[in-house]
């Protein structure tokens, strides 16, 4: 099977900052002898070279689907790659201390993009609800009201931790399994869209792929306004006599808001802002 | 440079964001169109014979292009080389757009970006960094800044 290597080898070893690099004694797969190679993981890819400052790698291990283990081995601080696939070939890898093998095998178990993507759905998820609670549409809001979460929470302030937060979220049926396993979890069915429009529509520079482009630069810094939001208007009684809406709450420097003062319905605001940041969307779309 | 390859077919076996008959062109000059099967896993875009088991090829879709070319039809080219293209035609436009939109979403640094953002944002909202519960607030694949901690030192946000 062809594979764009010439490409492949550019992504290890191109500016793009690596997820974890170190030196590892590789197994041979004829000759069984642990090599010592310098692994370069970005993503879900485990590149390894002969020496550090290699031009190429010599070899890249796809990590999607695999588990790792930590393996019974005449070697001191080894683990094992595995796949879940007829006749896989079984990479054993072996560290310099407990402190790399653990670190290492931390890594690998969570450089899959499934996980990656499940991370990012479950943020997603987290924002929404942050987003529906505290009734501000912001630059944010999903143009699909149905799936809405009506979460009653109590803060007293920006900064201290609220203990209702985190066992609502933990406790949502779509949550999901986030504890640490080897194994890459399989990739959701419903993955239509991996991140909503809500990434593109952002003012800020960083998240606008560009029109034909992925990963062209490195993650770049972010300069985030924080006076922008609006404060928060709260809702009036909910539709459906579910828990009182969350009291105002000032997120940013000021008060001010589009909406008048008048607006006090909580779902009116949320169409409202739902709208407006359809037609935001409509418009960029059409200026690609 | 090797790979391995039997994982990769097996991995092209699973399920797919988005697979269609296209019509296929390679980089090289002369290279023509070819009817392929083209199927969405991941960050790989493997391209099989219509009916066969094992992909023909697979394209790792990290530090790449994508662009329309003409209505139906897009490209992929790879940054290390751009002037190479994969042509893919497609039966109407939308397709082609969905396509698009989809590969230019398949790549692993464009969700790090996206997962980056809603870290940020969620702790801008809370103050909390929605990783920690998950043990995961170290990695470097999740820091905002290669290597630095956003969540530690920065409480300008806040």
């Amino acid at each position: 099977m062809k594979l764009n290597e010439r490409s492949v080898a550019h992504y290890a070893t191109c500016d793009s900052p690596p997820d974890k690099t170190g030196f590892l004694f590789k197994k041979g797969e004829r000759n069984t002898a642990y090599h010592r190679r310098w692994f370069v993981l970005k993503g879900n890819m485990l590149f390894y070279f002969e020496e550090r400052d290699g031009r190429e790698p010599i070899g890249v291990i796809v990590l999607e689907g695999c588990t790792v283990e930590l393996c019974e081995s005449a070697e001191e601080f080894a683990f094992a790659v595995k796949f879940d696939c007829a006749k896989a070939r079984v990479y054993k890898l072996a560290a310099d201390s407990q402190a790399a093998m653990e670190s290492w095998v931390k890594a690998l178990s969570r450089a899959s993009f499934d996980y990656m993507r499940l991370v990012v759905k479950e943020l997603e998820r987290q924002l929404e609800e942050i987003q529906d609670a505290a009734g501000a549409g912001g630059q944010q809001a999903r143009p699909k009201p149905q799936r809405r979460h009506q979460v009653a929470r109590s803060r007293s302030g920006a900064s201290s931790s609220s203990s209702s937060s985190s066992s609502s979220l933990s406790s949502s049926s779509s949550a999901p399994s986030m504890t640490a396993v080897c194994s890459a979890p399989r990739s959701l069915q419903d993955e239509a869209q991996l991140v909503s429009g809500g990434s593109r529509e952002n003012g800020v520079a960083w998240s606008k792929a560009p029109a034909g482009g992925s990963a062209e630069a490195a993650p770049s810094c972010v300069s985030w306004d924080g006076s922008t939001d609006s404060g928060i208007v709260s809702g009036c009684g909910p539709d459906e006599g579910r828990a009182p809406p969350v009291p105002p709450r000032r997120f940013g420097a000021s008060l001010e808001s589009p909406v008048s003062p008048d607006t006090g319905c909580f779902s009116k605001l949320h169409d409202w802002y739902g709208r407006e940041v359809e037609e935001l969307r409509a418009q960029w779309l059409q200026s690609q | 440079m090797r790979f391995n390859e039997k994982e990769l077919v097996c991995l092209s076996r699973q399920p797919s964001e988005m697979a269609a008959e296209l019509g296929m062109r390679g980089p090289k000059k002369g290279d023509v169109v070819k009817r392929r099967l083209v199927k969405l896993v991941v960050n790989f875009l493997f391209y099989f014979r219509t009916d066969e088991e094992e992909p023909v090829g697979a394209l790792l879709l990290e530090q790449c292009r994508v662009e329309r070319e003409d209505t139906q039809t897009f490209s992929i080219a790879f940054l290390d080389d751009a002037e190479r293209k994969y042509l893919f035609e497609c039966d109407s436009e939308e397709q082609c757009k969905e396509w698009i939109d989809s590969i230019i979403k398949a790549s692993y640094e464009f969700m790090r970006r996206n997962l980056i953002f809603y870290r940020t944002e969620i702790h801008r909202l809370t103050g909390k960094d929605p990783l920690e519960q998950y043990g995961i607030s170290d990695e470097t694949r999740f820091q905002v800044n290669s290597g630095s901690q956003l969540m530690a030192r920065d409480t300008s946000s806040l």
